[in-house]
């Protein structure tokens, strides 16, 4: 007994280190599968509101690029708004049934405005903080975008925080996008590296594109609407397989100077993912 | 107790500057400081071994949480916190003080940016390592490790340098 308290005296630091180890492999291995907590990740309330106070301290010095770029963004979504205002008239002879189908698209969309709290670039697999929560509306598995594009998804919600994963999650992130004007669709992937680069993958062999053209949300996953920019097409490669092709893709979101976005809640989400379920337990019951 | 309050000011402060600050620096895109090594670097050498392995662990925690990597920087740092209480067996001389304190005043430049030196690549290459968690790319993993402990070691020195006037 004695030698057995003597033994313990002397190597208990090594049942400290074994035991302190097991801890936090236990937390490494356990987090993806974690949805239930957000104790150990930046949704916490405390982290919230820290990164809350910096990052309303940091973006004042950032407040005028944003700016401008929101102007210049802002320019070019009227200008096309116009022309195909101009369009649509010429073409139904109808002014008001834009004016219909404009009111029927915002009814079903409801845009909850956040703030990015805190953003990450350099891991693998990035994750970004944003002070809107539960409480305000957002729920897991909506869409987040920005002014110049798409951002990500909810991942976790607390009552006032929530963790989005963005485009730069390389193990988690896929979004399905689409060839806008083409409609080839093909996922979203990013490989890690670069912020700004990411590719779309499983673009069928027949599709027709040219470089330099957009890419957009397909709206086939009811997380994003169609038609929210993903980037412009900068080169185009084989996939490993052959079959399809690979897109290289300049993405038109800066996740390097994110501040504003926006959550996508879809209220036909619920009704659209009931009828996939039921769709699904009908096929598995056959 | 002046000696705890300093180890708790030293842990908050790094704490903050690492979450804030330095996990945004991205220098080339290869090199992140991983400042908060210098905590378990700078252990005094008769600390108990318990005690710096639970200091440590702590630290990696909190920088956990706010990075959204649970375990990640807490089991390495755990694990460097254990390698500095016997790699600093090496380095000291041999008819130092009991509570010798581990500084560049006290060990010579040389010997303490060994010391620092070894326990920041090899935290970072373990950090790296498993945040990847598979060899996806050895020499980007290679590289991302090597710059990021030169950068933490520059910036440890530094901190260094004003410490000891």
């Amino acid at each position: 007994m004695r030698n057995l308290l003597d033994f313990l005296k002397d190597y208990y630091h090594w049942l400290l280190f074994v035991f302190l180890e097991v801890v936090s492999g236990f937390l490494l291995f356990q987090y993806n599968s974690y949805q239930g907590s957000v104790w150990f990740s930046s949704a916490n309330h405390v982290t919230g509101q820290i990164y809350d106070w910096t990052s309303s301290a940091t973006k004042f010095f950032t407040l005028s690029e944003v700016n401008e770029q929101l102007t210049r963004r802002n320019l070019l979504l009227e200008q096309q708004v116009e022309m195909l205002g101009r369009r649509y008239v010429a073409l139904t002879h109808d002014s008001t049934a834009q004016e219909r189908s404009e009111m029927q698209f915002l009814n079903q969309y409801e845009l909850i405005p956040a703030k990015v709290v805190d953003n990450s670039l350099n891991s693998k697999e990035n994750l970004i903080t944003i002070d809107k929560g539960s409480a305000d509306g957002v729920a897991v598995d909506m869409g987040v975008a920005c002014g110049s594009g798409v951002v990500g998804v909810v991942y976790l919600v607390s009552s006032h925080y929530s963790v989005v994963i963005p485009v730069l999650n390389a193990t988690s992130s896929r979004i399905s996008c689409a060839i806008r004007n083409r409609g080839s669709f093909g996922y979203l992937h990013w490989n890690g590296g670069d912020p700004s680069v990411a590719y779309v993958e499983d673009v069928p062999r027949h599709a027709k594109f040219k470089l330099g053209e957009w890419v957009v949300t397909s709206g086939f996953s009811s997380i994003f609407p169609a038609g929210v920019s993903v980037g412009k097409i900068e080169q185009a490669y084989n996939s490993r397989d052959g079959l399809s092709y690979k897109l290289m893709i300049r993405l038109s979101t800066d996740f390097t100077n994110l501040r504003d976005v926006v959550v996508i809640s879809d209220k036909s989400i619920a009704e659209r993912a009931a009828l996939l379920q039921a769709a699904r337990d009908s096929i598995s019951s056959k | 107790m002046t000696q705890l309050l300093n180890r708790l000011v030293m842990f908050v402060v790094l704490l903050l500057v690492q979450v804030l600050v330095l996990n945004h620096v991205w220098l080339l895109n290869v090199a992140t400081p991983l400042l908060y090594v210098y905590f378990a670097i700078t252990f005094p050498r008769n600390t108990a071994k318990g005690e710096v392995l639970v200091w440590c662990f702590f630290l990696g925690l909190f920088i956990d949480i706010f990075s959204n990597t649970p375990g990640l920087a807490a089991g390495t740092l755990t694990l460097i916190g254990m390698g500095q209480t016997y790699l600093l067996e090496l380095f000291v001389p041999r008819d130092s003080v009991e509570n010798l304190e581990t500084s560049a005043a006290t060990l010579g430049w040389g010997k303490f940016s060994m010391l620092s030196g070894i326990l920041a690549l090899a935290y970072c290459l373990v950090f790296f390592i498993l945040e990847a968690f598979n060899f996806f790319d050895w020499q980007l993993w290679l590289l991302r490790a090597v710059c990021s402990a030169a950068l933490t070691l520059v910036l440890m020195l530094a901190i260094e340098s004003v410490r000891s006037k």
